[in-house]
């Protein structure tokens, strides 16, 4: 099993009576990119400035490969930070700004400068050292923020948000470029993101942060197949949310009802003791179908057509509307708004909820 | 395009001229004034005369009281510049409600009367036996010049992104480190400024060092009002025709090297 390099333990952040964090406990793994995903408000960017030192915790320690520090300033912890804004030196040109770190802890001249080199190489901006940052884009800046934040070999790399300023297609080149220099560099990154695509395409583990609190953690492809609740649901993902009537349970089979129509559903180990199942079901897991064709019958109300796939709107009397995502290559029926169609899913489909959670 | 001449228009015009010249006119009459010829304060009757010129540049006292002027407020801009800078760097780190009430505290010289804060350095000058001192001046000038160079570093440390200092401790650097590396760089155009106001508000202050010296102490200010007081003595004129150009020099070096600034 691989060593713990940061524990955090009941971590514990009032601002008055507002509970920015509420005890909180996580660990983080040697060489893991580990992203904390929530939205605004989660408490994601007031815990990742706790790991960095700017926001001293209430209650609760972080220990750094048992050692604690949580009391320490943010300079003796050694972690690199990566900041939405950049945060460049204006005042340096990029080979300052990447040698800041380098000197500030006395590495001698020719190291520096060697080093730096190195880091430029590393994020492929050798030709820009003897500029101004006010004479880059954004994302050549944010590279830069990189390289200055590798270039002491920080224990841990902190990114908040640093991709979220940058243009749609440029987020995903750079969301490429991080996971491979991760890869490659083998530090830890802990990554704070809103946005649900960049925690799912590059963290190895995925920390789901609601009100302070962690609501669920885990592989991103655990977390989107079983999400536990229904924020985790709604939030990674869409999801069609229904609240089905059980009518005969065996161990993990259970019957349940739509309308007038019986199927089952496979549930191992749910917890469910009453006689409504709350599920979650991923549009892409709804087979659409002509008429007849699958379990049940409705009408298309609305299509979106997003390329590689559509999305379908589809009316039921007794469940209201689904969404349904279908690919548009291998589309059974091409929906219209109006048509009617049937729809279905396999028994695994549907994700069993905890009860009461929103 | 077509300059448009209605009524309205030459009404407005000839209205803001004559304002301008209102506020213009009794800087520039000083101008002809010590150019006379005369003993006394008039304008020149046979000829252009530069004698008064003459008299400030072979006058002790003149001469005495305008260095005293010089380097009292180049003294005064140096610490009113370090101690502004000082409280405007802490209150932006702190950026708290208390940080708030102290610039509102700090900046009350502004707010209150001159002539009831000269009274009150009077009253504690004397205490403090520091009336008729250099020191005393220095020390009522900074006090009076602190407001402007704490708002103008403000002004300055407002385009400052709190993440920047920030990210200077990350990457290592201790407090005083990212002050020097990063806080004081962005402060420098508001210290630059904030020093200039400080010398011209020592520079030009009169009614606290009346109150507040006796014969020891005179700087330029004092000495053109007891020239005023004691005798009608053109000197004055001359005087006041060197600071008129100095100010208008300063003021186009100003703006020239601006827009240079600009164009780079």
């Amino acid at each position: 099993m691989p060593d713990k390099i940061l524990t955090i333990a009941n971590a514990t952040k009032r601002y008055g009576p507002v509970h920015a964090l509420d005890r909180v406990s996580l660990d983080v793994e040697e060489g893991e990119f580990l992203t904390l995903l929530g939205p605004s408000g989660s408490g994601k960017t007031t815990l990742l400035s706790a790991i960095a030192g700017f926001a001293p915790l209430t209650e609760g320690r972080i220990d750094l490969r048992g050692r604690n520090i949580s009391n320490e300033p943010p300079e003796h912890r050694d972690f690199g930070m990566v900041f939405q804004g950049y945060a460049l030196f204006p005042t340096m040109t990029v080979r300052d700004n990447i040698a800041f770190p380098l000197k500030v802890r006395k590495r001698p001249a020719s190291e520096v400068r060697k080093r730096v080199d190195e880091c430029l190489g590393l994020v492929q901006m050798e030709d820009f050292a003897e500029r101004m940052p006010a004479q880059l884009s954004g994302g050549q800046q944010q590279r830069i923020a990189l390289a200055r934040a590798l270039s002491f070999e920080p224990q841990v790399l902190l990114l908040d948000e640093p991709l979220s300023a940058l243009d749609k297609k440029l987020r995903a080149d750079l969301q490429w470029e991080l996971k491979s220099l991760h890869d490659r560099l083998g530090v830890t990154f802990i990554y704070v993101t809103h946005d649900q695509d960049e925690a799912l395409s590059m963290s190895d583990r995925v920390v789901i942060l609601k009100d302070g609190r962690i609501q669920q953690q885990g592989v991103p492809d655990e977390l989107y197949k079983f999400p536990r609740t229904r924020f985790v649901a709604d939030f990674l993902g869409k999801s069609n949310f229904l609240d089905l009537p059980v009518t005969a349970r065996e161990g993990d089979e259970m019957t349940c009802r739509i309308g007038g129509t019986n199927f089952p559903v496979t549930a191992p180990g749910a917890t469910a003791s009453g006689d409504v199942l709350n599920v979650a079901l991923r549009p892409e897991r709804i087979r659409l179908g002509a008429p007849g064709q699958e379990l049940l019958d409705g009408i298309v109300r609305q299509v979106s057509y997003l390329g590689e796939r559509c999305l379908v709107l589809v009316d039921h009397a007794e469940v209201g509307p689904l969404m349904i995502s279908q690919p548009t290559w291998k589309a059974e029926v091409t929906p219209k708004a109006g048509l009617p169609v049937s729809f279905g899913w396999d028994v695994d489909a549907p994700v069993i909820l905890e009860d009461g959670a929103a | 395009m077509m300059q448009q001449t209605s009524g309205f228009r030459i009404f407005f015009m000839t209205g803001a001229w004559m304002v301008l010249a209102f506020l213009l006119l009794p800087i520039l009459v000083v101008i002809p004034v010590s150019l006379t010829d005369t003993s006394y304060i008039g304008l020149p009757k046979e000829e252009l005369s530069l004698q008064h010129y003459v008299a400030y540049f072979q006058d002790d006292r003149w001469l005495s009281a305008t260095w005293t002027s010089i380097w009292v407020g180049l003294v005064v801009a140096v610490c009113a510049t370090v101690l502004g800078t000082t409280f405007a760097i802490g209150c932006w780190f702190l950026s708290n409600r208390a940080s708030t009430i102290a610039r509102w505290i700090l900046i009350t010289p502004i707010l209150v009367p001159p002539v009831v804060q000269s009274l009150g350095f009077y009253r504690f000058w004397v205490t403090l036996g520091l009336i008729d001192t250099h020191g005393g001046v220095i020390l009522a000038h900074t006090l009076l010049a602190l407001p402007y160079v704490s708002i103008s570093v403000f002004a300055a440390l407002a385009n400052l992104d709190p993440r920047i200092p920030q990210a200077a401790r990350s990457l290592g650097a201790s407090v005083w480190q990212t002050v020097r590396a990063v806080v004081l760089p962005a402060a420098k155009p508001g210290m630059l400024t904030g020093g200039i106001f400080a010398f011209i508000v020592s520079f030009d202050e009169i009614v606290g060092v009346l109150f507040i010296t006796v014969r020891n102490v005179s700087t330029l200010p004092k000495k053109i009002w007891e020239g005023i007081q004691e005798s009608i003595d053109p000197t004055i004129a001359s005087v006041a025709t060197m600071l008129v150009m100095l100010t208008i020099v300063v003021t186009i070096i100003t703006i020239w090297r601006r827009r240079d600034g600009d164009l780079t």
